[in-house]
């Protein structure tokens, strides 16, 4: 296959547009940082705490991007079934990694139980993955209120009357997680130039990308990406298609399940009603802006991402108070930026695919072009 | 039999069990204590508040462009218009009809710059409008703290800057519509009439449109691309053109809301106004790329029949009140069922 | 043939990894359960004999900070776990310090348990200085809502 040949200029502006994302969130980051004050000591210290505690679940997003299903919104599922674990452990009162452990073994069959269910409704959407998990997620979130807000008191037996709303049955809107607080992160935290490191959550996530990097190489990630190539290229080598796009929604939620945990364990309390819904727009808004796109997406594009986002994040309301003199401007702001970078994001994805097409067109009549020079 | 049974079949198992229940509602309301005339009034009410917002989803349906996530567009410029209203001073009746004008060209505005956008993405619409309509008001959230409004029962008292979170339409243009020609039958059940004449005044505009050589070229657009580029329509004229109706209609639909709820709902008031209205016109028998009138009306009233029912009914029976559940369940599995199903028309 | 066979050695497979786990959640709801040991320095009454409440008096649950507790003192340690010992370091009116330790397990099904302190001390059989602890569930109903901690991004209310 030949190369296109373009100009020097057409090069760099596809190199820009590739990454425009996180170029653009680099200069905001910048000028936030610049304006609100903070020092690098406090930027510091909050961008490892948010890097431990957000990494895992973004790293869930990337096997469903792998496999052509797009972002898939539907992890607020497993972050559900994380949150139900959780909610077992503080009624039985079993705390520190034990505890941890233990919610993981519970979040895992329901997890692994909506994340077939929203596979195999995904089958039923192909060509609006995405619109079908977003909606999914709240969907899902109405059953979840159902089980914890009326089905956990009188259906499943909760122990312990604190967890439990003053009306007598549900669960609190807030769950305090003092069993678990904390419990990864401290079991090896370290200091390093004056910031606190929690090693251990770090240790899972190394674990975790190691074990993303040999699950692109086995059978079942070289046919998820088979599959995100071309689904019916992949069905004619032989590949199980529906089946493997509904094993990749059921690893992701599953991790996101775990990733929820770890999670919480480090904010310390549960928001039992909102806290998932929020996470899903944070983690694919975080992927996005790491230059991550709807069907290519690496571990670096996590890293990076979710140092940026939450950078951005943290220097918003500051900068905004200092900039104009509100800060709620500043709160407004970084909301904005989150999704508008999603939008962004998402357009020049569709863009990009019709440009591909295109580009093929082009490539195409250059190697015609090029053959009939050489005749003559 | 077959005739009943292909009823069904197009008719849908969904929208049968939905309007079962709804009816089963009804029929029980009276038995546990809940005044069956207050019920009728207030799902009318509720009918009329958020019809023109369903029916803002047509155009843009018939035109291929997908459910409109991407409301809260319209809903803002709506916004945008009522604020303006008040703040120039108009009160009463002419407050609505101010608003009205001058939302128009704001809607106009929005509709032409997101149907080009939509124009650029043609497959993932649906996406990319609930995310441009996720980011436009968040946008407006900023907006609305800075913009030079001065009116003062709009912005914040101490702080003398910035329009409040909600501002009431009391003394504006609140129950405009709903008391004119408002129709009292006994004690109990008032008929919104006015509300629901502009309703179907809306409606006829949008059927007539649909029946016009426009109109026909855009339900073409949607339903045969092909046959439509061949009989030399501008696919992306029409489809903008689409938009810019869809955002307009959302505009006054937002307004009549207002009118009948009694409240402007600035900053994230918008944010999750696109479902209610998808879902609505999707329990009425619409596809992702289909949908009619009778869609709008049957969908809207079901779907603000079950919002009424519910919690009153429910509660009177089982003491708990599961009614924001129930929406919740019914809304989103509704778009649910919509989005699975194989569409009419293949890219 | 082969077909079944490997498809039997994956099932099985499957079903010892399932049975492991579920042991493993096992043991972390045994480890992990936490309990709450309340140590009390007051006065009781067994078998007829009254054995007083000390002035002052010194415990420790297994290697944690000592307490200090004064007469009709009561304190607690929130432990992880059933086995666990309590040291009880006191002076007697000839002013001799006496170190009395004792290696109890706590009930796994019960969250709060007592130690009377002064039984320790007089080397009572465990069932009279070690009970089982039901808090009135009036205590246990927190006044206030925790204060919700997230990062919010959006008011959420669909």
């Amino acid at each position: 296959m030949s190369e296109l040949r373009e100009t020097k200029g057409e090069k760099f502006f596809n190199i820009i547009e590739k990454n425009a994302v996180s170029i653009l969130f680099l200069i905001i980051c910048a000028v936030g940082i610049a304006f609100s004050g903070y020092s690098l000591g406090y930027l510091g210290q909050e961008i490892i705490t948010r890097v431990a505690r957000n990494s895992f679940l973004i790293i869930s997003l990337l096997i469903p991007i792998m496999a052509g299903m797009g972002l898939n919104f539907g992890m607020t599922l497993g972050a559900m079934a994380g949150q139900i674990g959780l909610i077992f452990i503080s009624d039985w009162g079993i705390a520190g990694i034990p505890g941890m452990v233990l919610a993981m073994i519970i979040s895992t069959p329901i997890s692994a139980l909506l994340g077939w269910l929203c596979g195999k409704i995904l089958n039923m959407a192909k060509g609006r993955e995405m619109v079908t998990s977003y909606i999914i997620g709240f969907f899902i979130n109405g059953i979840y209120q159902l089980i914890v807000l009326y089905g956990m008191g009188p259906v499943i037996p909760i122990k312990d009357p604190a967890l439990v709303l003053p009306r007598g049955y549900g669960i609190r809107n807030t769950v305090n997680l003092i069993g678990i607080r904390r419990a990864l992160d401290d079991v090896l935290a370290i200091r390093v130039f004056g910031l606190s490191i929690p090693l251990m959550t770090f240790i899972v996530i190394a674990l975790l990308c190691l074990f993303m990097v040999w699950f692109k190489k086995s059978k079942l990630g070289q046919d998820m990406r088979a599959v995100g190539q071309d689904m019916e290229v992949a069905r004619a080598a032989g590949i199980r298609v529906e089946h493997t796009r509904i094993v990749s929604i059921v690893i992701s939620t599953i991790l996101a399940g775990y990733g929820m945990i770890i999670y919480l364990q480090n904010m310390g309390t549960l928001n039992t009603y909102n806290s998932h819904m929020q996470i899903g727009m944070f983690s694919i808004a975080a992927l996005l802006v790491g230059g991550a796109s709807v069907n290519r997406a690496s571990i670096g594009n996590v890293f990076l991402g979710v140092t940026l986002f939450h950078l951005m994040f943290i220097v918003s309301p500051m900068a905004g108070k200092n900039l104009i003199g509100q800060a709620q401007l500043g709160e407004f702001f970084r909301v904005f930026v989150s999704y508008g970078v999603i939008t962004l994001a998402l357009v020049l994805y569709e863009i990009r695919k019709r440009r591909s097409r295109t580009r093929a067109g082009r490539l195409l009549a250059q190697d015609q072009l090029d053959a009939i020079k050489e005749e003559q | 039999m077959t005739k009943i049974r292909k009823f069904m079949k197009s008719f849908g198992w969904p929208r049968i069990i939905i309007g079962l229940f709804l009816l089963s509602l009804f029929i029980i309301a009276p038995f546990v204590g809940v005044n069956l005339g207050t019920s009728l009034s207030d799902t009318l009410i509720r009918f009329g508040m958020n019809s023109v917002l369903v029916l803002a989803m047509v155009p843009m349906i018939h035109s291929g462009c997908g459910l409109n996530f991407g409301l809260p567009l319209g809903i803002i410029a709506g916004l945008l218009g009522g604020t303006l209203s008040i703040q120039f001073g108009f009160t009463g009746g002419l407050s609505f009809l101010m608003a009205i004008i001058l939302a128009t060209p704001f809607g106009l505005l929005f509709g032409w710059g997101y149907g080009s956008l939509l124009n650029r993405v043609k497959g993932g619409e649906m996406m990319i409008a609930t995310y441009v309509g996720f980011s436009s008001v968040a946008f407006m959230c900023m907006m609305w703290l800075i913009l030079p409004y001065n009116h003062p029962t709009m912005i914040w008292g101490y702080a003398g800057s910035g329009l409040r979170t909600t501002i009431s339409t009391e003394g504006f243009y609140l129950h405009t519509l709903n008391n004119f020609l408002q129709i009292q039958i006994g004690e109990k059940l008032i008929i919104p009439t006015g509300m629901i004449l502009f309703f179907a005044l809306m409606a006829f505009l949008v059927w007539a449109f649909l029946h016009t050589k426009t109109g026909t070229a855009m339900t073409a657009v949607g339903s045969n691309p092909v046959f439509a580029r061949a009989s030399g329509i501008n696919i992306d004229r029409t489809r903008t053109l689409s938009v810019m109706m869809s955002t307009w209609l959302g505009a006054i639909g937002i307004l009549v809301y207002q009118q009948s709820f009694g409240f402007i709902q600035l900053y994230m008031g918008p944010f999750y106004m696109a479902l209610p209205a998808v879902s609505a016109i999707l329990i009425g028998g619409a596809s992702v790329n289909k949908a009619s009138i009778t869609n709008v009306v049957i969908g809207t009233l079901f779907f603000q029949g079950i919002l009424t029912m519910t919690p009153s009914v429910m509660n009177s029976i089982i003491h708990t009140d599961m009614s924001e559940v129930i929406r919740i369940v019914v809304s989103n599995g509704m778009i649910l069922y919509a989005l699975t199903r194989k569409s009419e028309v293949s890219r | 043939m082969e077909n079944k066979r490997a498809l039997l050695k994956r099932r099985i497979i499957q079903l010892a990894v399932i049975v492991l786990v579920i042991l493993l959640g096992v043991v972390m709801f045994v480890v992990g359960k936490e309990h709450t040991i309340l140590l009390d320095n007051k006065s009781i009454e067994s078998g007829g004999v009254t054995y007083n409440a000390f002035q002052v008096v010194e415990v420790q649950v297994d290697g944690r900070d000592k307490l200090e507790l004064g007469p009709r003192d009561r304190d607690k340690e929130v432990v992880m776990g059933q086995r666990h010992k309590v040291t009880v370091t006191y002076f007697d009116k000839y002013y001799e310090e006496h170190v009395v330790v004792k290696k109890f397990k706590v009930p796994i099904s019960q969250k709060m348990v007592l130690i009377s302190l002064p039984a320790v001390a007089a080397e009572l059989d465990q069932s009279v200085w070690l009970t089982n602890y039901e808090a009135p569930t009036l205590l246990n109903i927190p006044k206030d809502e925790e204060p919700i901690v997230s990062d919010d991004l959006i008011p959420l209310d669909f």
